[in-house]
């Protein structure tokens, strides 16, 4: 019965893991923008594309996938900015929010007009026996999966939190007139923002490829997984996405264990509604300012 | 402009599904039935106009409201026997019903988060008809009947396309006439400046629960229409992806007018059957479309129109600002309450924020017809008190009387009934509607219900439409812009805009107007203008006036008492002239040398 | 089935007359009903193919049966479309449900099994469901214990359904779904430390693609509507290569079953057609396939690659055999073909 549980519940890390790096691009992104970039499940599906190409088409080494692709989805996402999202600047948060939806679509069709196949498999990285705590079996790519999302998300706090970089991103979302005339480009903030939120898509990517395989429905899955974590987690909130993103993995895989299986997706949209009736600024929010 | 004919413009959309369905009868049966689907997705495209463009709410329900008419619809006929006319009664009702959970639930957000709450409503009920296999054939689907009205089984695609032109024809009149009436422009204020339209009526709340259900209903009806031609209903036929495509419909056509909505859905669901050579890559030519139109077309395809003809047109010369001598409209209310000659009176408000104490123990008094100045320096706790006046704040303790009724229990948009109106700091104009349209707002007959039947007499340009044009007209004369009356709001400059901002809170003939700063921004001149303005309404309508204002030379000159706020109290109060030159107000702000 | 064709036609056609195949797109219901009447009310074909998912022949069927024109529907298995009874419609290579399910359960027997506890694993979607219902059916009348655990359209996590099937200690597992959903279902119940299992996945999911999914398939069976698995016949080695000529290049996963059933399906056609005495109407063309026996590509010095289909005016699914399959050192064969139970 604990084993159970313990299984059920090291299934929920493992995706909450994946869910809180995704939550953290949206976050990074948002933080720096005030816009939540919809495409970032299809970034996140060319991370594992091409993860897919590195170790199986070209047979390069998995480290190779790992220092390569957050790097390159990071510059395609960054590229994208300047096309498509700079025009919109001063465009209303609908238009923008269409424009990400939409090119989220783009991208996945895209794939999957070259490579029109239903799934691609990628090897797990480690062969190695499991290891066995109390009965439960942890294989050691799900070590992996759990250590290397979160390492990757402290890191990226750190980052944002301490560096030059994300100071400017914090200045610019609280009042752009005022970074800018501290020195701090608007444009080259938000395109480093994207970049940033789009290596991390991309590493989001090559983890999660192993564990669900590349597919069309990854990018919905990753995007609606992230976003759900973002609102619980609170969007301005980097350790929020973390726990929000926790929370939604656990809740998930105990649920689908304890109450029914079927209806595992509708547990993140209730989890979500429940956050939105009960606390709709998130676990964590920023403060914010009044005004009349 | 007394015109008595009926706005026959709003006839337009309609008749445009009327000739398509007719162009439609002279062609072959496949062309029939992929010109009966467009029509119902022109109709779906209309009612996302009204959700998406007029009441800028992001939906990603729209899958699941066509689902509930669909599946509703059918079930009726197939298990209850109910002749499709009543079915598709029922469908609307059901889906009237789905929109009003939705915007019940989702209503207090803006927004992402709105648009998360109908992304929970469209998964929920998605996965609920999957999961319901007794009910609804689970993801199989179930077959739907073919339909029969009165006897006569709609069984061809020559019947099914005239039953739907003349059914999508009469829907969409009913939402066009909604739309170019009240409703549709109080829903456009609401959406447009929430704070402003609750401060005239307009219930933000309420109007977008209209939205919801009224788009709700044009959507369920299309979903149950829609059943007998698919033959098959499934639950993933009306999954997320479709309502993210569907939303395309407004964008790509235009989001401002039913014309876009049709122009949007129409040519979108005809795009497949165009693209049938290169059918794989549809999606992708959808997704590109979408974003080029958004980045280079913003506001869709009518938009682009309208500003290529606004171009061609010449525009109207610009309104000249002297004011004429307009006859008095005289007021025979007893100005006088129940307090004697108070009108306003505030007693003892008092307002914490925190450790912040800004207002402490104001109190003031506003007589009628008089006009009364409140100035003080920055954070002195001037807009709080204002605030707290017009409603959008609480007091913490004290009184506000007006008339005799107390002020502090009522919301922002039950002042106007009982004679108080307000202009705003960051002028707040709705500026995609006309100026004549922004003063009608004034008026503030704007509860939901009676701006749905207005608009029906606006159709008809009934007694009651033209009474109100009247009264706009005649309040946009008395500030010098009649001439501009059929020009858009943002389209003023920004003295132009203070005067609508006027002429819309006095339309009413109120008994009190509280103005926010209403010469910050202006010139010397325009400032001139403003304050003799003021002046003449004060004389001809005797409306009383509290007015807060930085501008000491202006409040000087136009206020007969003042009020002058230090830190969160009342230090002094009288006439201008006295007020000024007392050393506690020289202090405040000039500082200390200034007495010394 | 354009391979077929174009064999077909360079050996001068039928009747005198080249055959001609015009597709059209469609998967979902409404995109079924636009593209068939299309293809019925505008192209005015002869013969309509329905290659399509469950739901969108279900809704073409429906539309067929009211207009009567010659109806092949090669893919779809659920009741739908074979209930009501057409005259019009005739059911290929794939066989009714209940036949796919009695012939995956007798696979749990194959080799001296005995199996003792059952689980079935399957998607909710419309096609496992139509499987689980049959499945469910015969597994009563055997008097077998079964759990079922359900999963979502493209789930990759099945713990909660595997932690589950291990606390009911199930020894044989049917999974109903896609090669995606299968594959990953069997890696983490192995990951899980779920071994001594037998299973056995539905067709769709009895294809190449699973194995990189899972490094060692072998062990694992299910059943194939083809007598042989591509590679495991000089006959079929040889389809792949025609095949691949044609296409230019081979995707993962191709040939499929699907490739094997649209190319004999294209020459039973053609004999369909040739046994009209060339008086080419729709009417001659219903009596002469309802009574076609043994037709496919054979007769017309096709490739032997799928099973004979047999018509009569009351019986119109033309075949009953099935493939029951095995993954051995890594791949695919047929070991066994069940007939009509």
């Amino acid at each position: 019965m604990l084993t159970e549980l313990g299984f059920v519940v090291l299934a929920g890390i493992k995706f909450g893991a994946l869910y809180a790096l995704a939550a953290l691009g949206l976050v990074v992104v948002h933080k720096a923008t005030k816009t939540v970039n919809f495409a970032h499940g299809a970034f996140a599906m060319l991370g594992a594309f091409a993860s897919f190409l590195i170790v199986v088409n070209w047979h390069w080494p998995y480290w190779a996938a790992y220092l390569l692709i957050p790097w390159a989805i990071g510059l395609i996402a960054a590229a994208m900015e300047s096309v498509i999202l700079r025009p919109l600047r001063q465009a209303d948060m609908f238009t923008v929010v269409i424009a990400t939806v939409f090119l989220g679509i783009a991208i996945s069709e895209g794939f999957r007009l070259t490579y029109n196949t239903e799934l691609l498999a990628v090897p797990s990285l480690f062969a190695g026996p499991p290891f066995i705590v109390a009965g439960v079996l942890i294989t050691r790519d799900t070590l992996w999966v759990i250590a290397g999302a979160l390492a990757a998300a402290l890191a990226c706090i750190a980052l944002f939190s301490y560096g030059r970089f994300g100071r400017g991103m914090r200045a610019m979302a609280a009042n752009i007139r005022g970074a800018q005339l501290c020195g701090y480009s608007i444009d080259r903030v938000y395109m480093l923002a994207w970049f940033l939120g789009g290596g991390l898509a991309g590493l989001t990517g090559v983890l999660i490829a192993p564990v669900t395989g590349v597919s069309i429905d990854l990018s919905i899955a990753i995007i609606t997984a992230g976003f759900v974590a973002g609102v619980i987690g609170g969007f301005d909130s980097p350790k929020g996405a973390i726990v929000g993103g926790l929370l939604l993995g656990i809740a998930e895989s105990v649920s689908a264990a304890y109450v029914s299986s079927a209806m595992k997706n509708c547990v993140s949209f209730l989890l979500l509604f429940l956050v939105l009736m009960w606390r709709p600024q998130g676990m964590f929010p920023e403060r914010s300012g009044r005004s009349v | 402009m007394s015109d008595r004919r009926p706005d026959l413009a709003a006839l337009g959309p309609a008749l445009l599904i009327i000739l398509c369905a007719a162009v439609g009868l002279r062609l072959d049966s496949y062309p029939q039935y992929v010109i009966a689907v467009a029509i119902i997705s022109m109709l779906v495209g209309t009612a996302l106009v009204v959700l998406v463009g007029l009441a800028r709410c992001i939906t990603l329900a729209s899958g699941s409201i066509m689902a509930i008419g669909a599946y509703v619809s059918t079930l009726a006929v197939a298990q209850l026997r109910v002749p499709y006319l009543g079915t598709l009664a029922l469908a609307i009702l059901a889906g009237g019903a789905g929109g009003w959970v939705i915007a019940f639930l989702g209503t207090r957000f803006r927004g992402h988060n709105l648009a998360m709450v109908t992304l929970v409503f469209q998964s929920v009920s998605i996965i609920l008809i999957r999961e319901s296999r007794w009910l609804t054939g689970g993801a199989e689907g179930i077959h739907v009947p073919a339909p029969e009205i009165f006897g006569l089984a709609i069984a061809t695609d020559r019947a099914f396309l005239i039953m739907i032109g003349i059914a999508v024809a009469v829907m969409t009149l009913i939402v066009t006439i909604l739309v170019r009436g009240p409703f549709g422009k109080n829903l456009q204020a609401a959406s447009g400046n929430e704070i402003a339209a609750e401060a005239f009526g307009v219930s933000v709340r309420g109007y977008l629960t209209a939205a919801f259900v009224v788009s709700s209903i044009a959507i369920a009806f299309a979903g149950a229409l829609l059943a007998p031609r698919v033959r098959i209903l499934d639950p993933d036929s009306f999954g997320v992806l479709e309502s993210i495509f569907m939303l395309a419909y407004p964008i790509v056509g235009g989001m401002h007018a039913v014309w876009g909505g049709l122009i949007g859905g129409g040519g979108l669901r005809i795009l497949p059957e165009l693209l049938r050579p290169v059918a794989d890559y549809q999606e992708l030519f959808f997704a590109t479309l979408v974003i080029f139109v958004v980045m280079f077309f913003p506001g869709g395809l009518t938009e682009l129109i309208r500003r290529v003809v606004a171009s061609k047109v010449k525009p109207t010369p610009p309104a000249l600002a002297p004011v004429p001598a307009v006859p008095a409209a005289p007021t025979d209310r007893d100005e006088t309450g129940p307090g004697g000659h108070e009108l306003l009176l505030v007693e003892s408000v008092d307002k914490h924020f925190d450790a912040l104490h800004a207002v402490n123990d104001a109190s003031l008094r506003v007589p009628a017809r008089a006009i009364h100045g409140l100035i003080g320096p920055n954070g002195a706790g001037k807009t709080s008190l204002f605030n707290i006046l017009s409603g959008f704040l609480a007091a913490d303790a004290g009184r506000v009387t007006f008339a005799g009724t107390s002020l502090l229990e009522l919301r922002p948009r039950d002042r106007i009934r009982l004679g108080i109106t307000r202009t705003f700091q960051n002028v707040a104009v709705f500026g995609q509607l006309s100026c004549l349209d922004n003063v009608i707002i004034g008026l503030g007959r704007n509860a939901v219900l009676h701006a749905m039947g207005a608009s029906f007499d606006h159709f008809a340009r009934g007694a009651a439409t033209r009474g109100a044009q009247r009264a706009a007209l005649a309040a946009l004369e008395s500030v010098g812009l009649a001439a501009q009356a059929y020009s858009r709001a943002g389209s003023l400059s920004l003295g132009d805009q203070r005067r609508l901002e006027l002429a819309r809170a006095i339309v009413y003939h109120p008994r009190l107007i509280l103005l926010d700063e209403p010469v910050s921004g202006l010139a010397e001149s325009e400032t001139e203008d403003l304050r003799e303005l003021l002046l003449r309404i004060n004389a001809e309508r005797g409306i009383a006036m509290l007015v807060v204002e930085h501008n000491i030379p202006f409040v000087s000159r136009l206020c007969r008492s003042l009020s002058v706020m230090g830190g969160g109290r009342i230090v002094a109060e009288g006439k201008p002239a006295d007020v000024i030159s007392l050393p506690v107000v020289q202090q405040l702000y000039f500082g200390e040398q200034a007495t010394s | 089935m354009m391979l077929a064709f174009d064999e077909i036609n360079a050996k001068g056609g039928v009747c005198g007359r080249k055959l001609r195949l015009d597709f059209e797109h469609a998967s979902s219901p409404a995109e079924s009903v636009a593209a068939v009447k299309k293809l019925v009310e505008q192209d005015k074909v002869f013969i309509l193919v329905l290659a399509s998912g469950s739901t969108g022949a279900a809704a073409a069927a429906d539309y067929v049966r009211q207009v009567g024109v010659p109806t092949y529907n090669l893919y779809g298995s659920t009741p739908i479309i074979r209930e009501p009874f057409a005259k019009n419609v005739f059911h290929g290579a794939v066989v009714p449900v209940q036949v796919s399910a009695a012939a995956l359960i007798s696979m749990f027997y194959d080799g001296e099994y005995t199996p003792k506890k059952f689980g079935i694993l399957a998607g909710t979607y419309a096609f496992p469901q139509a499987t689980l219902k049959a499945a469910q059916d015969i597994l009563g009348q055997k008097g077998a214990t079964f759990t079922v655990e359900q999963f979502d359209i493209g789930a990759r996590d099945f713990t909660s359904q595997l932690v589950s099937l291990q606390r009911q200690s199930v020894d044989s597992v049917l999974v109903l779904g896609s090669f995606s959903e299968a594959g990953f279902a069997i890696k983490q119940a192995r990951e899980m430390g779920m071994a001594n299992v037998r299973w056995v996945v539905d067709g769709s999911a009895v294809s190449t693609a699973i194995i990189p999914i899972l490094g060692n398939a072998d062990g694992i069976r299910g059943y194939y509507n083809a007598p042989a698995f591509p590679g495991q016949t000089p006959a079929t080695r040889e389809f792949e290569a025609r095949l691949k000529k044609q296409l230019g290049s081979m995707p993962q996963g191709r040939p499929s079953v699907y490739d094997l059933i649209g190319y004999g399906s294209g020459y039973v056609v053609a004999e369909a057609i040739g046994a009209t005495n060339c008086q080419l109407t729709r009417d001659n063309l219903i009596n002469a396939w309802s009574n076609l026996k043994d037709a496919g590509p054979t007769r017309l010095d096709g490739l032997d690659i799928t099973f004979p289909e047999s018509y009569s005016p009351t019986d119109h699914q033309g075949v009953y055999r099935i493939g029951a399959a095995i993954v051995k050192d890594g791949q695919w064969q047929v070991y066994r073909v069940i007939d009509k139970p």
